[in-house]
């Protein structure tokens, strides 16, 4: 497996673990009777809670995940030839971690699938408000479409490294 | 039915016959990641022209030695 499937399939699994978090922790309280759907102060104050913690998830995770592969590259290259130095382990990780026109591409086009989702999902959340939805229900439905599309963009990346992609 | 360009390559052979260069030895060479050479040998991958030039000058021939193309479907 690639690095740009590893990376792909990292991003996933975060933004899954991000939207459940949210769901469970939102859920709860609505469940408890904490709050209610009037409530827009607490919906708003949760979801900025929780993009917070997704931007910071996600860095963290991401710069983790570096450096085990970092690890994992150097451990393979040592098992190779005992002899190799740093410099050369440093250009493995180097080459492993490059990006060119094909991931651009990808890059793209899994990105017109993520905006695609989050763009419906607005859609969507407005018409709840017309069916006399609360805002509440609305705010969600555009926080998870968002949530979704970031999700769907990652396995979107992961499909067109495994079958291929195509100019157009 | 619309027609279909399939671009085919001789990667493979030519890295062969390069003193079998490794794939991770052209991606070095082109400037491209692994990933895409592999994609690109397995024909899941059509590079753009700037790639295909390099990838040409790497083994020193054409590009025409290097990528051909098949018509599939009515013209």
């Amino acid at each position: 497996m690639s690095y740009q499937e590893k990376r792909s399939i990292v991003s996933i699994v975060t933004g899954l673990i991000i939207l459940l978090a949210y769901f469970v922790y939102t859920y709860t309280k609505y469940q408890a009777g904490v709050v209610s759907e009037g409530d827009l102060k607490f919906w708003a104050g949760a979801m900025l809670l929780f993009i917070a913690i997704g931007v910071i998830a996600t860095i963290i995770i991401q710069i983790l995940f570096h450096i085990l592969l970092s690890i994992s590259i150097a451990i393979q290259a040592k098992a190779k030839d005992e002899k190799c130095d740093d410099k050369e382990i440093e250009k493995e990780i180097e080459l492993e971690m490059v990006s060119d026109e094909m991931d651009k591409l990808i890059e793209l086009k899994s990105n017109v699938v993520g905006f695609g989702v989050a763009g419906v999902g607005f859609v969507f959340g407005l018409i709840a408000l017309v069916m006399d939805y609360s805002v509440a229900v609305m705010l969600n439905i555009v926080f998870a479409s968002f949530s979704i599309g970031s999700i769907l963009e990652g396995i979107t990346q992961l499909y067109f490294y495994r079958k291929g992609i195509n100019h157009g | 039915m619309a027609k279909k360009i399939i671009i085919t390559n001789e990667i493979r052979k030519l890295r062969f016959f390069a003193n079998e260069m490794t794939q991770q030895q052209l991606a070095e060479k082109v400037g491209a990641s692994r990933q895409t050479i592999i994609s690109i040998e397995a024909g899941k991958y059509s590079p753009s022209l700037e790639l295909a030039f390099k990838i040409a000058e790497a083994f020193n021939v054409k590009i025409s030695e290097v990528f051909d193309y098949e018509v599939k479907g009515d013209l």
